[in-house]
């Protein structure tokens, strides 16, 4: 997780380098045209000089609002005027500015052209320092995510690695007073809390496998089948007991994922409906098909989730306030991870409650929507 | 047993060591370790193990190129123990001619099973394979190789020609891991497409024909992004 820049595109002048050659094609395009069309007027009209200069007005206009700084609009009103005065009034093909009312066309063009540059380059400042803020406030409110989740992580960790020292020190201090069941006893307790420990460094691992810079995944397409049971047969390594009914669709289905990953949620979300349902009904594991999107749902049929944590169950802090009620730990950084790699796939995912318990569903899309090429 | 299998644990990490040889010692196992890949190459080619348990992270060298340099002479089963969850890692050692990977952390009866199955699989290879012959059996599933019959719970099952060569493949290999290339090659041959879901797709079929539910395989299991693996024989001979 390396801290602010590298993941910051060059946000300056998004395009730099073709900037000067783009800004002459504009600027020599808008003035070929506005000569195209003042020839035109030319041949069509009586009286065509004041939608002459209209027509040069407005490509310096233009001119001035498409490029990037001052100069070419400042040539451009140039060139317009010399052209008006060298092609279309008499004596054509003759520079003159002594005619009436030609100071005012060259004075009015040229200040045109000035404000808008100016309008314009202000504009893109403005736009500029506005996406800078946004971005500075992103990557603040990711600072602080990392920051909370650090913390979160920190304080689950400290639980087991308490117990397991614990549990080891008596072992090897008191072993000679101590019972075998009570031996038996802090073994399993130290063979516990690493599972748990264990658990939980596969989940943050998993995390890192998300594009720090586009936090996108690399994706392969996977059967939904290969992935469900792979992950029941994990969790059933770890969880002989567990029950899980799974459904999945006849028809054969790949989606593009990173499997290794969707796996590490369907075992978060299981072994989250397993352990906290306080029900000793299966936990159902289905997959729907819609048009776009493929659905993954966990469903459990126990006590459901407090309203009120409804709504911040993802955010990963509901286990740092400590509202945790079973005093089970690592629920919120599960679920927050879970979230990230949704997130991560151009996916949702939800939890809610149905009468007789708790649903997680997450979907994923079919096919893999090009947000960034 | 007569004489006792020796297995040679390469592997840096003195803890991890101390409980393997622990574990396999008490099973019968004449344990070598060797902390480093120097230590360990000249004990190979000295002691020929019957087994090596290879941990790919060691300190002076890559795993991989122990792999490579016994593979050069000899076909001792290799176990690659790692801490990598990278699937390309395990891939790349299966492909240079590892026969089967644990990932860290390692449970003792899963290590065993795996160590049996190894080690079964290179005898078959020295006896110059009539037990390929005999048809493979694992609870409900028997496949005849020779009559080309797949049998469940006795009733025949009917496989496409491509189905019934990756089953037998598999099933050949029964208990090890086979990567996604391994078969595409094994099957399709060398100049196949690098494409896998071909294969995926075959394998759905043949799952719908064998498992109960297709989602909780009984059979052929899937080791996601590395291959399949199939379900141990039952037939120990």
């Amino acid at each position: 997780m390396n801290a602010a820049h590298p993941d910051k595109p060059p946000l300056s002048a998004p395009k730099s380098p073709p900037t000067r050659l783009h800004n002459w094609l504009i600027t020599l395009s808008l003035l070929a045209v506005a000569t195209l069309l003042a020839s035109f007027f030319f041949c069509i009209m009586d009286n065509p000089t004041s939608n002459i200069s209209l027509v040069y007005i407005l490509a310096v206009f233009l001119v001035a609002r498409f490029t990037s700084g001052y100069g070419y609009g400042l040539f451009a009103s140039f060139f317009g005027v010399a052209c008006v005065n060298f092609l279309f009034t008499f004596p054509f093909f003759k520079l003159n500015f002594t005619l009436t009312g030609y100071p005012i066309t060259f004075v009015a063009m040229f200040t045109i052209s000035s404000i808008t540059s100016a309008i314009t380059s202000n504009m893109k400042k403005q736009a500029q320092i506005l996406s800078d803020r946004e971005k500075i406030l992103m990557e603040a409110e990711k600072e602080k995510m990392r920051a909370n989740l650090l913390r979160a992580i920190s304080h689950d960790l400290r639980t087991p690695l308490t117990s397991i020292i614990g549990s080891s020190t008596v072992y090897l201090e008191n072993g000679a007073n101590l019972t075998e069941s009570q031996k038996s006893d802090l073994i399993r307790h130290i063979l516990e809390d690493s599972n748990w420990l264990l658990n939980m460094v596969e989940n943050l691992l998993s995390v890192t496998r998300i594009n720090n810079v586009t936090a996108k995944v690399n994706k392969s397409s996977e059967p939904v089948e290969e992935v469900i049971s792979e992950a029941v047969i994990r969790l059933k390594k770890r969880l002989p007991d567990a029950k899980i009914n799974v459904k999945v669709p006849d028809d054969f289905l790949m989606i593009p994922m990173d499997a290794v990953l969707i796996e590490q949620v369907l075992i978060n979300l299981m072994e989250n409906a397993i352990v906290h349902s306080k029900s000793s009904e299966p936990v159902e594991c289905s997959v729907d098909v819609s048009q776009s999107f493929v659905t993954f749902r966990v469903r459990d049929y126990g006590i459901g989730i407090p309203p009120e944590k409804l709504s911040t169950i993802f955010d990963g802090s509901s286990s740092t306030t400590s509202t945790a009620t079973d005093g089970r730990k690592g629920m919120g950084i599960g679920l927050s991870i879970c979230k990230t790699i949704i997130s991560a796939h151009g996916g949702e995912i939800k939890a809610i409650n149905h009468t007789h318990g708790a649903e997680f569903y997450f979907s994923l899309p079919k096919e893999d929507i090009k947000i960034d090429s | 047993m007569t004489h006792k299998l020796s297995i040679l644990l390469i592997e840096d990490e003195k803890n991890i060591c101390d409980f393997i040889s622990t574990s396999l010692s008490a099973q019968d196992y004449r344990v070598t370790t060797a902390h480093t890949g120097q230590e360990a190459l000249p004990v190979i080619t000295s002691q020929c193990p019957d087994l090596i348990l290879l941990d790919l992270g060691l300190p002076d060298m890559d795993g991989m190129e122990i792999i490579r340099q016994v593979r050069t002479w000899a076909s001792i089963p290799i176990i690659v123990i790692s801490a990598r969850t990278q699937e390309q890692e395990k891939v790349r050692a299966l492909d240079l001619g590892a026969d089967d990977y644990l990932t860290k952390p390692i449970g003792t009866s899963e290590l065993l099973a795996r160590i049996r199955t190894a080690l079964r699989h290179s005898n078959r290879l020295n006896t110059d394979s009539p037990l390929y012959k005999r048809p493979f059996h694992a609870r409900e599933l028997t496949i005849d190789f020779e009559k080309h019959l797949v049998t469940l719970a006795g009733q025949e099952v009917h496989l496409t020609q491509i189905e019934f060569k990756i089953i037998s493949l598999l099933a050949q290999n029964s208990g090890r891991v086979m990567t996604y290339d391994s078969i595409i090659s094994n099957i399709w041959g060398p100049y196949a497409d690098d494409d896998n879901s071909i294969l995926r797709v075959n394998m759905a079929h043949i799952r719908r024909k064998l498992e109960q539910n297709p989602a909780e395989p009984q059979y052929i299991f899937t080791e996601i992004g590395i291959g399949y693996r199939m379900i141990e024989d039952e037939m120990h001979s």
